[in-house]
């Protein structure tokens, strides 16, 4: 991978994280301001899902790009099934269902650069695996 | 040449070209608002034939004065103040003054700008919409910009394809962002380190970085308030609100959370606003003064520490809502911190041309006036800092006055020194010297005259976004200034055609620019 690349993933990376942080916050204060907080129940399966981002991850490191992505596109469609589960008018399982489809997006995005550029967007994925176990503790543990 | 160019030179004269046509929507918006302040019974046929729901019988509602009032300040902050100093002149300039050969990424650069325009497009569309443009302003607070149509004219579809549009101008500006650092950081040419580059590069490195944490964290604070409209989630909205006497079926939302968000945002864009214009302003000075910046290093590591205090202090905008003193302390001591490397930059500008050969040529003229313009806005902003005084001042136009000087014509001052100053490189020839001086002068004596009188509105503590003063028994003593900064408004609206006529008129008979005509020491110059 190129420098260039790899300073403009990690910038991609930062602003990212700075989508993701701003949802916490949010996310944050609404749990305390709130008097309606009812803590959302994960599906099993949406655990389950993590074995996927590492999965593709430990593909990524063995260089088995296109099978990375396959897991990757499988991770999204379990994010998209859950999203799609969720109740928006419930606080706690709206703001869950922000962070798993914005999740999904950033997977379906790092899964299709996988596909197609290879090695150059192992950074990317690497974060996205991370940042899905965030916040599957975000909405399945501290929520 | 072709529009879906990645040439950066080509990109950067799109921007340049999309921030004039919506500043000129954004002027005449403004001058109808004007009009309508000191003739608030006056029918008008255009504004009939522009919003026949709006002003019936060329009469404007008060609805549609916040309708202008919203979309006057979403273009002029967004399309224009965050788009022509950054995207357009520094796509243009900061590769040839580092020395590389394009921006680190020129396609992503392309789909920066027609994102950019879509978004552009995107927010125009509010206009022909049922019910018409928002409402809200440009802060679009909820829980008016949350509730949908039920909150009035503009806030169903209007209000939607707001909220998208600045969705789509986040997410182009934190592309912009990518390849601006990623330019800086990787493309130098060899020999130029970072205290090697101008101040003007150094001024769009900082803006880029500012962008690339702030706009996340609006696209964030957007999503929420979309959903909060399309989706019935209660992120903002909350519980037991009753609107046109119908109780919203929302639980326990927190207004005041999105204006933490927004103002995250929110005052980093006034840096994003206002820190190119620094740049081209030491440059400008220098030039023009025959000597290199004084205190380079401290010019630079003050963009740095404005940039960095300015994500610390969003709380100053929120005050009144409510918040522990303590916190209000906080805010305060930091945003007043923000005076210093500020005062680091006016005093070292003010040495920069101390001794110098000062040729007062139209572009100096508009950096001096910028100077002018920033310490002026600048003490009000100190006033502003301090809760206290904020108590009173909030939402009057002590306000209004105080951001349009600092935030809107300062920079503005440095879009026109920009203009004048990289014109021979833009165009090949100059913008025309006695047309730019009367603009200057015009437009200098134009701005403080309409700006000025409205601090003296705000003392004496006239409300903002207030469509008809005459409605209210205090207010109609100050109609007379009201009055006057019309006409001084009209007159300065005037005499930007002169500019307009110079721009255009210029690009094809003005007079032909020699290789580096102003003499200048930058890489810029010298390029092929």
């Amino acid at each position: 991978m190129t420098n260039v690349a790899r300073t403009g993933q990690t910038l991609l990376i930062v602003a990212s994280s700075m989508l993701f942080a701003a949802f916490t916050s949010a996310m944050v204060v609404r749990r305390a301001t709130g008097t309606d907080w009812i803590a959302p129940s994960v599906p099993v399966w949406l655990w389950a899902a993590a074995l996927l981002a590492i999965a593709a991850s430990c593909l990524v490191a063995k260089k088995f790009y296109r099978s990375a992505a396959l897991c990757g596109f499988a991770l999204v469609a379990s994010q998209i099934a859950c999203a799609a589960s969720l109740r928006m008018g419930d606080v706690a399982q709206s703001f869950a269902a922000v962070l798993v489809t914005a999740h999904a997006a950033h997977a379906l995005f790092g899964a299709c650069a996988l596909w197609w550029k290879g090695e150059r967007a192992s950074l990317f994925w690497h974060f996205a695996g991370a940042l899905w176990l965030y916040v599957l503790w975000l909405i399945g543990v501290w929520a | 040449m072709t529009i879906f160019s990645t040439d950066h030179k080509v990109i950067g004269k799109q921007y340049i070209g999309l921030s004039l046509f919506a500043v000129l929507i954004g002027m005449a918006l403004s001058l109808a608002m004007r009009y309508h302040l000191v003739h608030p019974d006056a029918k008008v046929r255009l504004f009939q034939m522009l919003w026949p729901d709006g002003a019936p019988g060329g009469q404007m509602t008060p609805e549609l004065y916040l309708s202008l009032m919203t979309m006057h300040g979403t273009i002029m902050v967004f399309f224009v103040l965050t788009t022509a100093p950054q995207s357009g002149f520094g796509n243009y300039f900061l590769p040839l003054q580092i020395g590389a050969h394009d921006m680190a990424f020129p396609v992503l650069n392309m789909l920066s700008f027609w994102t950019t325009t879509l978004s552009f497009l995107v927010l125009m569309a509010a206009f022909v919409v049922e019910g018409g443009a928002p409402l809200s302003g440009w802060t679009a607070y909820p829980p008016l910009s949350a509730l949908g149509k039920i909150a009035g004219p503009g806030q169903g579809l209007g209000q939607d394809l707001w909220v998208l549009s600045i969705a789509l101008f986040c997410v182009a500006s934190l592309m912009a962002a990518i390849n601006f650092i990623a330019t800086i950081i990787e493309l130098r040419a060899p020999g130029v380190g970072y205290f090697d580059m101008p101040l003007t590069a150094w001024a769009w490195f900082v803006t880029a970085l500012i962008s690339l944490f702030a706009f996340a964290v609006l696209l964030a604070g957007g999503i929420l308030l979309l959903l909060d409209r399309m989706a019935g989630t209660s992120f903002f909205i909350p519980g037991g609100l009753v609107v046109s006497d119908q109780i919203q079926a929302r639980s326990g939302g927190s207004p005041i959370l999105f204006q933490h968000l927004f103002w995250f945002f929110g005052h980093p864009e006034v840096y994003i606003a206002i820190l190119p214009g620094m740049g081209v302003i030491s440059t400008v000075l220098s030039v023009f003064s025959g000597k290199k910046v004084f205190g380079y290093r401290a010019m630079a590591y003050a963009m740095l520490a404005i940039g960095g205090l300015g994500f610390l202090v969003w709380g100053h905008h929120m005050f009144i809502s409510g918040m522990s003193p303590y916190s209000s302390v906080a805010f305060s001591v930091l945003t007043l911190a923000i005076g210093v490397p500020s005062a680091i930059k006016t005093f070292n500008w003010i040495a920069t041309l101390w001794g110098g050969r000062i040729r007062f040529k139209a572009a100096m003229l508009y950096a001096l006036g910028f100077v002018s313009l920033f310490i002026t806005g600048g003490v009000t902003g100190l006033v502003l800092g301090q809760p206290g005084l904020d108590l009173y001042f909030h939402d009057t136009y002590f306000v209004v006055a105080h951001f349009h000087l600092i935030m809107g014509v300062a920079a503005i001052f440095a879009i026109f020194a920009a203009l004048h100053y990289w014109f021979p490189l833009l165009y090949g020839r100059f913008l025309n010297e006695t047309l730019g001086k009367i603009h200057f002068y015009g437009t200098f004596v134009g701005v403080y005259a309409v700006f000025v009188p409205l601090h003296f509105a705000g003392i004496a503590g006239n409300p903002r976004r207030y469509p008809d003063f005459k409605e209210y028994e205090f207010l109609k003593s100050l109609m007379p200034l009201h009055v006057g900064v019309t006409h001084a408004a009209y007159s300065l609206a005037a005499i930007q055609l002169l500019f307009l006529f110079n721009y255009f008129w210029s690009q094809r008979k003005g007079k032909l620019a020699d290789k580096n005509p102003w003499g200048a020491a930058t890489r810029e110059w010298n390029h092929d």
